[in-house]
């Protein structure tokens, strides 16, 4: 108790929110860590799983490799990573990336593979060619599944970021780190407590953005049965 | 009675063999040599036995024992009776923590004595050499400013350097509070890495960092250029070598011969021993040798 006390405190002293250790700068270098692996695994993994997932082929091997990634716990990719690459963002970033890709592979395969045939076929009847079909009628219904992928990847990379600090790197494991090397637990503990809430909040801001980015129709037919009605009466 | 005849003939023969069959230089009786887990301790104890088999002792070796947790419950049962040690890493052991050990030497050698008498154990003199923290700088940067040597010329220039140490450096005596205390350091910016390990050498490499925490007998110093500062104000405890013995096997002849050794024993003695192990995969009896010969022991 008096342990969650002092790391509430630790968490509202104002000289934890200034300077090179404060928490504001190190939630940026933690964010910027996590965005770019992110956006650098959505780049590789979502072109892999939604072409494979509109052709329906290949998508077993592609999931399957990119899931034996999943097996390489990201700490061993780092050590790895840093032998190669030696001091810098490098490493983290190579071993969050790893970590990033498989969800995003098998959720956006199978999101495409789970577009109903009949309206493949609809569409294909209204005259869409391949593209059009896969970008305009095709993805928008995929959206949800997606996204649940990027979500799933970037809530595990904001976690799992915090192995950056472990090869002299920045973020919210700098606390976690440094709070076990001089025995400070009430600094362990509030740099779980950051990362922990800094996860929630990109859980919270990509369903949010889901939403946004889910087309109007579908969304109208995943909410309760009452608005659905009414939805469908104001349409 | 016929086979008791028999056993005690034969221990005779035995006996009279023994004797008879010595063309080396008779045997003073047997001292075991015991050792921590890492490198250089093995190296220091081959060192230290091989010296004393020299003169004619039979040398048996216990190596690689683990930390002192196990070392010292060994020496003091009498499973071994020497093994090499570290005077204030020691005297804090034997102390338990009671933080008495300081910079200097002597002081800290009588201190530890005062500790192992009672224990039928007794540390013989302090070689100079020491494995102890050390801050090392890259030869580049010793040539930027003016060839510095020494911790006290860093004061003047600290301001313009990043200093690199495990996160812990922040807040121990020996480390950053120390250097500002004691010498009045201090640096641009602290970087965290580890202590003495591959993320301070990749900070060393890439210039993040001009000034490091290391051990000041690593053998791979040399080869990653980097040049330890003389402590000159003492702020490292004094973790100078040296051999703790049984009371009852330190006869003067043995003394005389350790104290032999520890007088020439230098730390870069210990850096080059280092090496030859760390990074030319040499075995610690072999690097031993060697330096026994090519400091005239052996003649």
């Amino acid at each position: 108790m008096t342990l969650l006390y002092n790391t509430l405190r630790w968490l509202t002293d104002p000289a934890h929110w200034q300077g090179a250790d404060g928490i504001p700068i190190r939630l940026m270098q933690h964010i910027q860590l996590s965005a770019e692996a992110v956006a650098i695994g959505a780049l590789i993994a979502l072109p892999i799983g939604i072409g494979l997932g509109h052709f329906g082929r290949f998508g077993n091997l592609a999931i399957n490799i990119s899931n034996a990634g999943r097996a390489v716990p990201s700490f061993a990719i780092l050590v790895i990573a840093f032998q190669a690459f030696g001091l810098g963002d490098a490493p983290i970033i190579l071993a969050l990336t790893a970590l990033a890709v498989p969800p995003m592979v098998t959720n956006s395969y199978v999101a495409l593979r789970e577009v109903d045939a009949d309206i493949k076929e609809a569409a294909r009847g209204m005259g869409y060619r391949e593209l059009a079909q896969l970008v305009r009628v095709e993805i928008p219904l995929a959206v949800p599944l997606i996204m649940a992928g990027i979500r799933t990847s970037a809530v595990q990379v904001v976690a799992t970021a915090t192995l950056a600090a472990l090869i002299a790197g920045g973020g919210f494991g700098r606390y976690i780190i440094d709070g076990f090397a001089t025995q400070v637990y009430t600094k362990v503990l509030a740099g779980a407590i950051l990362v922990a809430i800094l996860a929630l909040a990109t859980e919270l801001g990509l369903s949010a953005l889901e939403r946004v980015l889910t087309p109007r129709g579908l969304r109208s037919l995943q909410a309760p049965a009452a608005r659905r009605a009414t939805a469908y009466k104001t349409a | 009675m016929n086979r008791k005849l028999l056993l005690s003939l034969t221990a005779l023969a035995v006996l009279a063999a023994a004797c008879g069959g010595t063309t080396a230089p008779a045997a003073k009786g047997t001292i075991v040599v015991g050792g921590f887990g890492f490198p250089e301790s093995s190296i220091l104890a081959q060192v230290y036995g091989q010296a004393l088999a020299h003169d004619g002792y039979t040398v048996t070796y216990k190596l690689n024992l683990g930390q002192r947790e196990v070392v010292a419950p060994a020496i003091k049962s009498g499973q071994i009776d020497l093994y090499p040690g570290y005077a204030a890493t020691d005297l804090e052991y034997y102390n338990n923590k009671a933080g008495e050990a300081t910079g200097d030497v002597a002081a800290t050698t009588a201190k530890l004595n005062s500790y192992l008498q009672p224990l039928g154990l007794v540390a013989l003199s302090p070689s100079a050499a020491v494995d102890q923290n050390a801050f090392a700088v890259t030869k580049a940067t010793q040539a930027k400013y003016n060839n510095i040597t020494k911790l006290s010329d860093l004061a003047p220039i600290a301001g313009q350097l990043t200093m690199g140490a495990g996160p812990e450096c922040l807040t121990r005596p020996y480390c950053i509070p120390g250097l500002e205390k004691t010498y009045g350091i201090k640096f641009k910016a602290f970087k965290a890495l580890d202590t003495d390990g591959p993320l301070t050498r990749a900070a060393f490499a890439n210039g993040t960092i001009q000034v490091g925490l290391v051990f000041s007998s690593d053998g791979d110093l040399n080869a990653l250029g980097l040049v330890v500062l003389q402590d000159d104000k003492h702020l490292e405890a004094a973790d100078n070598v040296v051999p703790i013995i049984r009371t009852a096997v330190a006869t003067d002849n043995v003394k005389k011969i350790l104290n032999n050794v520890d007088k020439n024993l230098t730390t870069a003695d210990l850096v080059a021993m280092n090496a030859q192990v760390s990074i030319d995969h040499k075995d610690p009896d072999v690097v031993a040798k060697a330096y026994l010969q090519a400091h005239n022991y052996f003649v």
